[in-house]
């Protein structure tokens, strides 16, 4: 489903070029629960980008379902964010005007659906999320639970294939961070959907089928819990 | 993302910053008002003097005169800042006339579509006073043929009539200078038209004659405000005494300045080329107005000079409320990117905010600029233009409306270019992270 060979990204900060990823071969096959755990630089964000479509690697090759990201124009990766990934944040990035159902809505409106039915299919995910109640309240009315399940829902509102989380519990008390993650476990079950997560907490790394660490933009070692049990 | 959808979100932007937005719409709004106003207050002046030049000259007339370049004194002719012309032997100075000869006259007589000639009749009065009276006035004293005549609009009276002996027709403002109450006190009172000899022009002896007239119309208000209208036979009377030459207008010296009625005014430009085939001068209504057209193009240039600067300050006050809004909204901007919006979706989004900034701000200008106008006419209509009720100083014909709604939605447009490709660009990593 999704395959890294070789992916390098680089940046130039100062004088110094900076190694975010070195050399990543990974495999990601459809319905897997991956988390990706290591230190702050070590390039787990620039992973989950690069995997997201919102960065391009500097040298590799990226592909998904046989799509390759790493020569996609703009157009075509905007495409790919719309409909085949869904984004959570650890700041929730909800639109403070906006109200719940109107946030979930944003990806339908760059997909081109119409108003009557974007309100359908986001009532819907609302439901799916349990804030079938919460439909006309903006963010600061809501709880960070609460805000991040509204993320969630703008994440699943196109049914996507694949989810990437950066850190979507290190914002939330751990009792809240627990229901989030079976949340998020429940829905990777039963759609299907590929997951991929970012985070520092090894608790939250415990819910995956298999964890990554990584190290100065490599992955230093990999443990499959199914292998493992 | 729908249309429907681009203008939703604008709109809502729009609200979002209701002070910042009013402001930056109300720039426009001075602009666009400036320049619709200047520019419909250029056109009704224009219209008016087209108006009083056809009053002049009819526009179904040709005037006709011996020198070919006698009605060369356009832009670039004579002393006007264009290269001194070259004359041939037997031309002239520019504004000599000289008799047309009777083969003249007779070969535009016969000319297809003339339809009547009549001598331009040269005279100068020196003064006209009410019969009793012994405050005197300038005048200008208009021979015209009947149909002329006919055309005039009288406010109180009636025309001249082909029997008419010692008639006139008096321009309304008289009817204030000679004290009188209203038109109407005018008619079948006497006037008294001084004339002297043209040779006192030239500082040489000459004699007065007093010419006793009744007035039997008045007119209606126009920029002609001395002119008394007499019939051309008493007309050519007058002028030989003038000229003091008794031949003057006869067989011996024929007129130098004919005024050629043809068939209709979609005929005169016809007439006139043919004139000018028979080596003679011509002009028509529509020459004077080109001539006045070019002086009020230029006027108008100046007059939208001020509200096109006023455009362009407003432009930079939409370049600098976008740029705040690419500040204000980066965040946003990555969201939406991260959900799955391209560039060029992001570069619309802020291209339409500015269109639409300018789009409103043109249509509000242009309302103002239009109730100005109105509220000029009202103004001028009750004080100094009392008497040209007809007259619109400020005219808005719909391309004025169409065009500054036009303008300002372009120089919008031109604004937004920097603002949107700058938010298009943006990293939606860093605009995610962007506090």
């Amino acid at each position: 489903m999704i395959e890294l060979h070789d992916v390098w990204r680089l940046y130039r900060m100062g004088g110094e070029t900076i190694n975010a990823l070195a050399g990543i071969d990974l495999k990601v096959s459809q319905g897997e629960f991956v988390t990706i755990v290591g230190p702050s630089g070590s390039g787990k964000s620039t992973l989950l980008n690069i995997i997201g479509g919102l960065d391009s690697p500097t040298m590799g090759r990226i592909e998904v379902d046989g799509q390759d990201l790493s020569k996609a124009s703009d157009r075509e990766l905007s495409l790919y964010r719309n409909k085949q990934v869904g984004f959570i944040f650890q700041t929730f990035n909800l639109q403070p005007t906006y109200t719940a159902l109107e946030n979930v809505s944003l990806p339908l409106v760059f997909a081109k659906v119409p108003l009557w039915k974007r309100k359908r299919i986001a009532r819907e995910v609302m439901e799916t999320v349990e804030l079938s109640d919460r439909l006309r309240h903006k963010p600061n009315q809501l709880s960070g639970g609460e805000r991040q399940r509204v993320a969630i829902a703008r994440a699943l509102v196109n049914d996507p294939k694949i989810l990437l989380a950066d850190e979507p519990t290190g914002n939330l008390d751990s009792k809240t961070g627990e229901q989030i993650m079976e949340l998020l476990t429940r829905l990777n079950k039963e759609r299907e959907i590929t997951f991929l997560l970012v985070t520092h907490d090894l608790k939250t790394a415990g819910y995956a089928d298999r964890m990554l660490r990584m190290h100065d933009g490599q992955i230093a070692e990999t443990v499959d819990r199914r292998q493992v049990l | 993302m729908r249309f429907l959808d681009l203008l939703r979100s604008t709109f809502s932007n729009l609200r979002r910053r209701k002070l910042r937005s009013f402001l930056t719409i109300f720039a426009v709004v001075i602009g666009a008002s400036l320049v619709s106003l200047l520019i419909s207050l250029g056109i009704g002046t224009k219209d008016f003097l087209t108006a009083q030049i056809k009053a002049t000259i009819p526009p179904d007339v040709v005037i006709v005169a011996f020198n070919p370049k006698a009605f060369d004194i356009g832009i670039g002719g004579p002393g006007f800042g264009g290269s001194p012309r070259e004359v041939s032997d037997d031309e002239g100075s520019p504004f000599t006339f000289r008799p047309l000869t009777l083969e003249n006259i007779e070969a535009v007589e016969a000319l297809e579509h003339v339809k009547q000639i009549d001598p331009y009749v040269m005279l100068e009065a020196e003064s006209v006073k009410l019969q009793g009276s012994d405050r005197s006035f300038r005048t200008e004293i208009r021979a015209m043929p009947q149909y002329q005549v006919e055309d005039t609009e009288l406010v109180a009276g009636r025309h001249l009539t082909e029997e008419s002996q010692r008639e006139c027709i008096i321009a309304n403002q008289y009817v204030d200078s000679f004290g009188l109450e209203q038109p109407g006190d005018a008619l079948g009172q006497e006037v008294i038209v001084r004339v002297r000899q043209w040779t006192s022009w030239i500082g040489l002896p000459s004699e007065t004659e007093d010419y006793e007239f009744t007035i039997v119309g008045v007119t209606e208000k126009t920029l002609i405000s001395t002119q008394v209208i007499i019939s051309i036979e008493e007309g050519k009377e007058i002028s030989r005494f003038w000229a003091d030459n008794p031949d003057w207008y006869t067989d011996k010296i024929p007129p130098a300045i004919l005024q050629v009625k043809t068939e209709g005014s979609q005929y005169t430009d016809q007439v006139a080329r043919a004139v000018e085939d028979l080596g003679l001068g011509a002009i028509t209504s529509k020459d004077v107005l080109g001539l006045v057209g070019t002086i009020f193009i230029i006027i108008q240039a100046v007059l939208s000079a001020f509200g096109l600067i006023a455009l362009g300050v407003a432009s930079l006050g939409i370049i600098n409320t976008l740029i705040m809004a690419i500040h204000e909204r980066t965040r946003e901007i990555g969201v939406m990117k991260a959900v799955g919006a391209s560039r060029s979706t992001i570069r619309l989004l802020f291209t339409i905010e500015g269109v639409i900034i300018g789009f409103l701000g043109g249509a509000i200008g242009v309302g103002i600029g239009y109730a100005l106008g109105l509220a000029i006419n009202r103004i001028s209509h009750a004080t100094f233009l009392k008497d040209f009720q007809t007259f619109n100083i400020s005219a808005f014909p719909w391309w004025l409306i169409v065009g500054v709604i036009a303008l300002s939605t372009i120089i919008a447009l031109v604004a937004t270019l920097y603002p949107a490709h700058r938010a298009s660009r943006l990293d939606p990593i860093e605009a995610l992270r962007y506090e």
